[in-house]
Order: structure tokens, then sequence, then C-alpha cells
């Protein structure tokens, strides 16, 4: 596989500082997922925002239960948001150096924390009644 | 890759052959606007109590969201300047900056929701 000239030297260099070029193909499946995991994060964000605004407008007094909550969605956004890109960093230093892909630990985590904050709405709903 | 054209099939073909580069603009496309129409909402939603805050938030959000737009428009050019079956340019300071970007917006969330 040719590798292509480049006028400038690619950023960072932890990632294209080693190993030969990629089949582009995979680059590219790389940068989707990334971008996938991006919009994923931002609708965790967006679900915070929106429960806390229901939150506002429905009640007198906000349940600083729903806050939290919020909160919470907000940082696991946050959280997805930043480590996509260290992840997008690793996968596509493992492909160009022909390592094994790093492991897919958001998911597990973003699974396991969106069954948490399912079963805590439903607690909230019956509880408080939101 | 194995390459199944023939002459007169190959004159035809595709520049871009699974539209592997189409898929991921489009991808960024979906992800630029919805972080566009997120941010404008998020401020909005601070601007009807706090517009100090608001206009705050826009100070901070604007510059890493020029800085997306320039580098999005220079890959794109460089991508469509390559010629035919040459690798796409590609670089981390894009993705970089978007992460930073949405980093920025949950920040902006937390601030709305904890001033609300």
């Amino acid at each position: 596989m040719s590798v292509p000239s480049h006028g400038t030297r690619r950023w960072p260099s932890r990632v294209y500082g080693e190993g030969d070029e990629p089949d582009a193909r995979f680059s590219l499946a790389n940068e989707r997922t990334f971008l996938a995991w991006l919009r994923t994060a931002m609708a965790l964000m967006a679900a915070g925002v929106g429960i806390e605004t229901v939150n506002a407008a429905t009640s007198s007094s906000q349940n600083p239960l729903v806050t939290w909550l919020a909160l919470l969605l907000l940082a696991g956004g946050v959280l997805v948001s930043a480590a996509s890109f260290t992840r997008w960093a690793a996968t596509e230093r493992a492909l160009r150096t022909g390592r094994p892909l790093p492991a897919p630990r958001m998911g597990a985590v973003l699974g396991y924390g969106l069954a948490a904050v399912g079963v805590g709405i439903a607690v909230l709903l019956v509880i408080v009644g939101i | 890759m194995p390459d199944h054209h023939t002459g007169d099939e190959r004159a035809r073909a595709p520049v871009d052959p699974g539209l592997q580069i189409e898929r991921t603009t489009l991808a960024w496309l979906r992800t630029g606007l919805s972080f566009a129409v997120g941010s404008l909402v998020l401020t909005r939603l601070i601007a009807h109590t706090r517009p100090l805050v608001a206009l705050g938030c826009v100070l901070a959000l604007l510059p890493v969201a020029v800085l997306v737009g320039v580098l999005a428009v220079r890959r794109y050019r460089a991508d469509s300047a390559l010629p035919q079956h040459r690798q796409p340019l590609a670089d981390g300071a894009l993705p970089a900056g978007v992460a930073l970007l949405a980093v920025l917006v949950g920040a902006v969330g937390m601030v709305y929701t904890v001033l609300l």
C-alpha cells in the first residue's frame, strides 16, 4: 500500500508517529465510530437538560433528585465525549501498528450506567411522581 | 483491495467505492448539526433567565465552534482535491476539536442545571 505524501506533519504524533498507513476504509470507519459516540454523548447531555427543564416547568419547587439525575447524565455525556477521543486515538494507533484494537470499555459503562439511570427514573416516578 | 473492474468499467467506476468518504462526511454533518442545534437550544434556555450567563457561555463556545468549522472546511478541501485512489488526509485535530466542543457543551449544560 502506498503511503501518501503529506505536506504537513499530522497531529497527534502519539498516533501518527509510528506504524504504517492503514487501509483508508478502516480509518474512516474509526472516525465514524468516534462521531457516533459523540452523538451518544450529545443525547445523554440533551436528556439531562431536558429532564431539568421539565423539572423546573412542572413544579414550583424543583425536585433536587431530578437535578442530581440531570447532573449525572450531563457528567456522563462529558465523560463519553472525552473518552471517545482517546479511544479514537488508541484505535487509530492500533490500526497503524497492527496491534489488537482496544477493548470497548465505554459500551459496558454506558450500558450499566443507563440501566442504573433507568432504575433511578422508575423509582423517582413511583416515589415522588417526578 | 482486489480490483475486479475491466477497463471500460474502471473508467466509469466511482472515485470512492463503498462511498466511505461520503458516509464519513455525512456523519460529520449529522454530528455538527446536532451540536449546533443543541448549543443554540441550551443558550436560549439560559438566556431566558440569565442573559449575562448565556453571553458568557456563547463567548466560551464560539471560538471552539469556529475552530472546528475552519478545520472541517480545510479537511473537506484537502480531501476533495485528492487524486483518484489516494488516501484521504486524516488528522487528529478535528476530532480533538469536536470532542472539546462536546465537553464544553456538557459544562454549559451543567451551568444551566445548577443555576436554573
